[in-house]
């Protein structure tokens, strides 16, 4: 292994973990309110397929971004008016959103795409000249396209707003105390729906850098469980914004090791890489890694006379 | 009765229903400004719903509510806040995982949106906690605190908001005397400052020592309110409960067994947090006798049952009932009889019917179970006839059990313990949520299972009962025994001074009276 | 506070509602359903007659919709049995895989038995398989109180891709020179028999109807059922009771990874005869739904089998006549559950919070007046 191929690797590592870096931005602040969101595998598959189809309609890939954050938003919704407001179950709704999420797709797809495989616009690389042939450091940091810029900066964003202003405070309050959220005056269900809203919101806007960041199409169930691999990193990152991101970097990079492996071929099994996500966190959960810091009220409805 | 100046909070005629009970029944109630106001009433009399419609967590049916002299409508609890007003809960309202200081300023309007405004917090914080004296760090996560310092952390919520009416709930139930002292110094402190203090408690103790003004509830309506230094604490009683408070002593013929039921010897064992519950304990209950365990609950009480049940290890010691050795559950319904403290949570399935609630201990032998198959002809017949026995009102013996009410709930835990005729009975607040004649209901049992010849071994935080109820009593403070009576000619004062710890003056006591 | 005797909720009306949200929930997804296909400029009368035929319209549509429902209901059964005891099993995926994986292993070995033994063997190992990949979250769950729907939920994933190693590893189960990874075909003597001649659809559904039965008459009818029931509902009183209630969760919990393991034997040993890489497609998670929604009553885990099964069948006919996708008896089946949580849950709410007052009335008179203190 040269220094050319791991740059290569790092950037592919990048690239692979942009969409799961969206997606954990959202899924931090949904867990952090209480609400388990394992709909966002629909939502990223959504956004996936409303991003092409809006910029194959469009040729405008901030209308189609756009476009994905909308849709995921929607199914955000669902989710939380399910899961707050009728105080179902979290695990069904999520389900179900998937399973309409696939079918949904799966439908529209072969409608839009059965006959014409055009090319869609897909996200610009950003790569300013002088930065880019920096040695080792350039291609892997300064040859991405634009939407790997923007998951590596909003985490830090997420983490400054969730730790640094009383919005966030009151985030990080809900999902351990609902009651005394209550007690103080604020509207626990307004936090809730804003957490699960953004889940979604965030979701789509990772499923369009799935399908837009370098391909340009869609395919069925292109998603393949990354949500849920996000789910894991933000157990490993403790439901730090930043962390979270930094795991699905960790992450992205064994996605990207297992596809050398694939093409390569090597004495590890490329199956075996994409497993150290899953395995991780039960390890984490089983209390291997330290003190995990689960949201208190994490899976459980809020029922406003409990006081 | 020394202050009052300016009435601050007037609720005039306030009425609020829940779904079948009248918790505020035409309720008028007024808290004079530096007064410092107790309201005194049973668990279920109507107080903490009285103060949560102050402070805008329940909407009242009718009535209006002036603060300050301006009729006030307190929606939520944000209303109430910006009147000034703030409430301490039982149940702490307070985010484990954030900081002391996080807490505090949780919800309170920003002066830079939307940034938290740490730095100012934390200078008004240390502003506060010098004047009071407190010694709290305000980076210290909340799960750090002791119960004592989270308590003063809420209250320091309520300064910070600069609360001119405070209400706390209950506030004693979590501390030590000696913290007890320490909150009514503040509580007088906070009077001259010219806030006003709502005491909701059911002590009569406490109230006599800080309130200016009681009033006392009942059922939901007032009974009076009352200066706590001229009322005799047998009045406030009476006025609390509606009936004379001390119980007549049942009579009994004299036990007269000596067999040794339950032998307890040198147990120790811990909490559930680690720390010691019971040190190197001490007990024998005879058969026919009634044992009465007195003592301000949570001084090790709880695990003594549990430990005699084989529901928590000792670290030392051991228990034998009928020279059988402890070491784990014991099933065998004619060993032992088990009424625990919380049925709900540990006595009952609520959500299972009423004949299998009847079973759950011996529910997988013969006649009840046979090769594996649950019997239920034997278990319904079975059923039947305890709900016979024991006068259990229900329609149907399939009915599920949360439909019940508590009374009734509690007879079928009773008959299911003494079905079996255990040799051994441990009662443990047995009487604990339940109306006049379920309690009398509950004392005749204990009463007839003694004079069967089983042990009873009866713990209750209300000595009224266990004066009337026991053969012999034992005093528990701090997992140990401070002393042993006879119940028939008890000295309540050395009972007193047993229950607060103070063994010197109990010994004192009673070298001074022979 | 007086206390009050009535009863609320008389049982039969209970019944009668629960049975009517579901139905509801059905009609409003057909509704929507029928406003999609009407969008994508079809027919919906025609759609859903074509659906109906195709489920049920025939003895052929009918053995299809058995076949689809075999694996649903097991899967159901998986989470079910460990919803009774207050666990959340989302690992059925990762149980089916497993289960797949180890009845392959013995159904493609010639063994020296008869055939009859052949199969009882790859069965039971499908459930040894299944009952073995929820050890750990088992073990995590009853012994250190781990939360087992993240452990569980995690393992499907793994699950899926140590399977698929091994159908690319020709030293374990991998078939040589395949276009596709899977695995070499399995023995006749291990499939499950064929009920009915010219279909698919095989003894699998006869295993998991009597499995429903033999659940339903173990949780009513056993000691064994009561102590599940007890530790689900109240495990502090469980633990009052004498019950180890960690020893019964954990063997409970491995139970529900048998069920899920049995789930993907019988798709191996009666439908696909083959073990397919990446081949559950989600049959885990529909088990789930069906088991949540029918609070783990193995009645109502059939029905909601069948329903969702008779979906998948009339799919394909569906695709064929009128060109609607497939893809759409997904979405119907994933709007009913969607419409059943926002109905469903609204009953039980109502019922809750009149509890709850009465519960915090009551436990108000803790105390009486305290003299001595």
């Amino acid at each position: 292994m040269d220094l050319n191929s791991i740059s290569d690797w790092l950037q592919a590592s990048l690239r692979l973990a942009a969409p799961l870096m969206l997606t954990s931005l959202g899924a931090v602040y949904t867990e952090r309110v209480g609400v388990v969101n394992i709909g966002m595998e629909g939502m990223m598959l959504a956004g996936a397929l409303v991003a092409v189809a809006a910029s194959f309609l469009t040729g405008n890939v901030a209308v189609a971004a756009i476009c994905a954050m909308a849709v995921g938003g929607l199914l955000g919704v669902v989710h939380a008016y399910l899961t707050v407001s009728r105080r179902g179950s979290q695990l069904i709704s999520g389900a179900a959103i998937n399973f309409l999420a696939l079918g949904a797709t799966n439908f529209a797809y072969a409608r839009l795409f059965a006959t014409e495989r055009a090319r869609v616009a897909t996200y610009p690389v950003l790569s300013p000249p002088g930065l880019r042939s920096v040695p080792f450091f350039g291609p892997v940091i300064f040859a991405q396209p634009v939407i790997v810029w923007i998951a590596l900066i909003l985490p830090f964003v997420f983490a400054w707003v969730l730790y640094r202003t009383s919005w966030g405070l009151n985030i990080r309050a809900v999902g351990e105390h609902p009651q005394a959220v209550a007690s103080a005056g604020l509207s626990v269900f307004r936090l809730k729906y804003v957490g699960v809203i953004l889940s979604g919101v965030f979701a789509g806007l990772g499923g369009s850098a799935l399908s837009l960041a370098e391909l340009g199409y869609f395919a069925p169930a292109m998603t393949g469980g990354r949500a849920f691999v996000v789910l894991a990193a933000n157990v490993v990152g403790n439901w730090n914004p930043i962390v979270v991101a930094a795991a699905c970097v960790l992450f992205g990079a064994a996605d990207a090791m297992q596809l050398r492996f694939q093409t390569l071929g090597s004495v590890i099994p490329y199956q075996f890489p994409l497993m150290v996500p899953y395995l991780l966190t039960i390890a984490a959960l089983a209390g291997l890694v330290g003190r995990t810091a689960v949201p208190k009220t994490l899976g459980k409805p809020y029922d406003p006379e409990t006081i | 009765m020394r202050r009052g100046g300016e009435i601050a909070v007037r609720m005039v005629g306030i009425t609020k229903r829940f779904p079948g009970t009248l918790a505020c029944n035409n309720i008028t109630f007024e808290v004079r400004a530096g007064e410092v106001h107790g309201l005194l009433g049973e668990n279920g009399a109507g107080k903490t719903t009285l103060m949560n419609i102050l402070y805008g967590l329940h909407q009242p049916d009718s009535g209006e509510i002036y603060v300050n002299g301006r009729e006030a409508r307190i929606a939520s609890a944000r209303a109430a806040v910006d009147l000034g007003i703030g409430m301490v809960h039982q149940h702490f309202m307070l985010v484990d995982n954030l900081s002391v200081l996080e807490n505090v300023i949780l919800g309170l309007p920003l002066k830079r949106p939307p940034l938290l405004d740490l730095d100012s917090a934390h200078a008004r914080f240390k502003e506060l906690t010098t004047e009071y004296g407190l010694d709290l760090d305000p980076s210290t996560p909340v799960w750090q605190l002791a119960v004592g310092d989270q308590q003063w952390l809420e209250i320091l919520k309520l300064l910070f908001r600069d609360a001119r009416i405070l209400i706390l709930d209950e506030p004693t139930s979590v501390l030590a005397p000696s913290q007890a002292e320490r909150l009514f110094e503040s509580m007088r402190r906070l009077a001259d400052e010219g806030r006003s203090t709502v005491f909701i408690s059911h002590k009569l103790r406490e109230m006599k020592e800080v309130a200016d003004r009681v009033t006392v509830l009942r059922d939901g309506h007032v009974v009076g309110t009352v200066d706590p230094g001229e009322t005799s604490p047998t009045e406030l009683a009476r006025m609390m409960v509606g009936r004379d408070v001390f119980l007549d002593r049942r009579p009994r013929a004299p036990s007269e067994s000596k067999r040794a039921v339950l032998e307890i010897n040198g147990l120790s064992c811990q909490d559930d947090r680690g720390v010691p519950a019971l040190r190197d304990l001490s007990l024998t209950v005879h058969a026919g006798e009634i044992v009465g365990v007195a003592g301000v609950a949570g001084n090790g009480q709880l695990e003594l049952a549990e430990c005699i049940a084989g529901l928590r290890r000792p670290t030392e010691g051991t228990v034998r009932i009928n020279e059988e050795l402890i070491t784990g559950v014991t099933r065998d319904p004619s060993l032992l009889g088990y009424i625990p403290e919380d049925r709900r949570k540990t006595g009952l399935v609520l959500d299972l019917t009423l004949e299998e609630n009847l079973i759950i201990k011996t529910f997988d032998s013969p006649p009840l179970a046979r090769r594996g198959i649950l019997q239920w002809n034997s278990i319904g017949n079975r059923a039947n006839a305890l709900i016979q026995d024991y006068d259990i009102k229900t329609p149907h013996r399939t009915i599920p059990l949360r439909h019940l009410s508590g009374g009734h709930q509690q007879r079928v835990v009773v008959a299911r313990e003494l079905h079996g005729k255990p040799a051994l009975l441990v009662a443990s607040q047995p009487t604990r949520g339940l109306d006049v004649a379920s309690v009398e209901a509950v004392h005749n049992m204990l009463l007839h299972e003694r004079n069967r010849g089983a042990a009873v071994l009866f713990i209750s935080a209300e000595l009224s009962e266990v004066l009337a109820v026991s053969d012999r009593i034992v005093v528990f403070f701090r997992g140990e025994i401070m002393g042993e009576l006879n119940a028939e000619t008890p000295d309540i004062n050395l009972i007193g001074e047993m229950m607060l710890g103070h063994r010197e003056r109990a010994q004192a006591a009673v070298g001074g009276s022979t | 506070m007086k206390e009050r005797e009535s009863i609320e909720l008389p049982r039969l009306g209970g019944l009668v509602l629960s049975g009517a949200r579901p139905i509801l929930a059905v009609i409003l997804a057909l509704l929507v359903s029928a406003g999609l296909i009407w969008a994508a400029g079809g027919n919906p009368v025609e759609a859903y007659a074509a659906l109906l035929d195709g489920s049920f319209g025939s003895a052929a549509a009918l053995a299809n919709t058995g076949v689809r429902a075999a694996p649903l209901l097991l899967a159901g059964f998986a989470v079910g049995l460990g919803f009774k005891a207050g666990l959340w099993n989302i690992g059925g995926e990762g149980q089916i895989y497993l289960g797949a994986a180890t009845a392959t292993a013995v159904g493609i070995i010639p063994l020296p038995v008869p055939g009859w033994l052949h199969l009882l063997l790859a069965v039971m190992a499908g459930f040894a398989g299944g009952a073995l990949w929820a050890l750990v979250p088992a073990y995590l769950r009853a012994y250190r109180g781990v939360n087992e729907v993240c452990t569980t939920l995690m393992l499907n994933y793994v699950a899926a891709y140590f399977v698929s190693w091994l159908l690319h590893e020709p030293t374990l189960l991998a078939e040589e020179g395949a276009f596709y990874p899977m695995s070499p075909p399995i023995l006749p003597s291990a499939h499950l028999p064929i009920l009915v001649k010219g279909t698919s659809l095989h003894a699998g559904l006869i295993l998991a109807v009597v499995i429903g039965v033999v659940l339903y008459f173990v949780l009513r009818h056993t000691p064994f059922g009561f102590r599940t029931r007890m530790v689900g509902l109240n495990p502090e009183a469980a633990r009052y009771a004498g019950v180890g209630v960690a020893r019964h969760i954990f063997l409970v919990f491995l139970v529900c990874g048998g069920l899920g393991g049995l789930a993907g034997a019988g798709e191996v040993l009666g439908l696909k005869l083959r073990l397919f890489d990446f081949f559950a497609s989600g049959v885990g998670y529909e088990g789930l739904a069906l088991a949540i929604l029918a609070n783990g009553n193995p009645l109502g885990i059939v029905v909601g089998g069948v329903f969702f099964g008779s979906l998948k069948a009339g799919a394909s006919k569906m695709q064929i006549v009128t060109g609607i996708e497939a893809s759409m008896a997904l979405v119907i089946q994933a709007l009913t559950v969607l419409f059943v949580i926002a109905i469903g849950f609204g009953e039980r709410v109502r019922l809750t919070r009149q509890q709850q007052e009465k519960s915090r009335a009551e436990e108000g008179a803790a105390h009486g007046p305290e003299l001595h203190q």
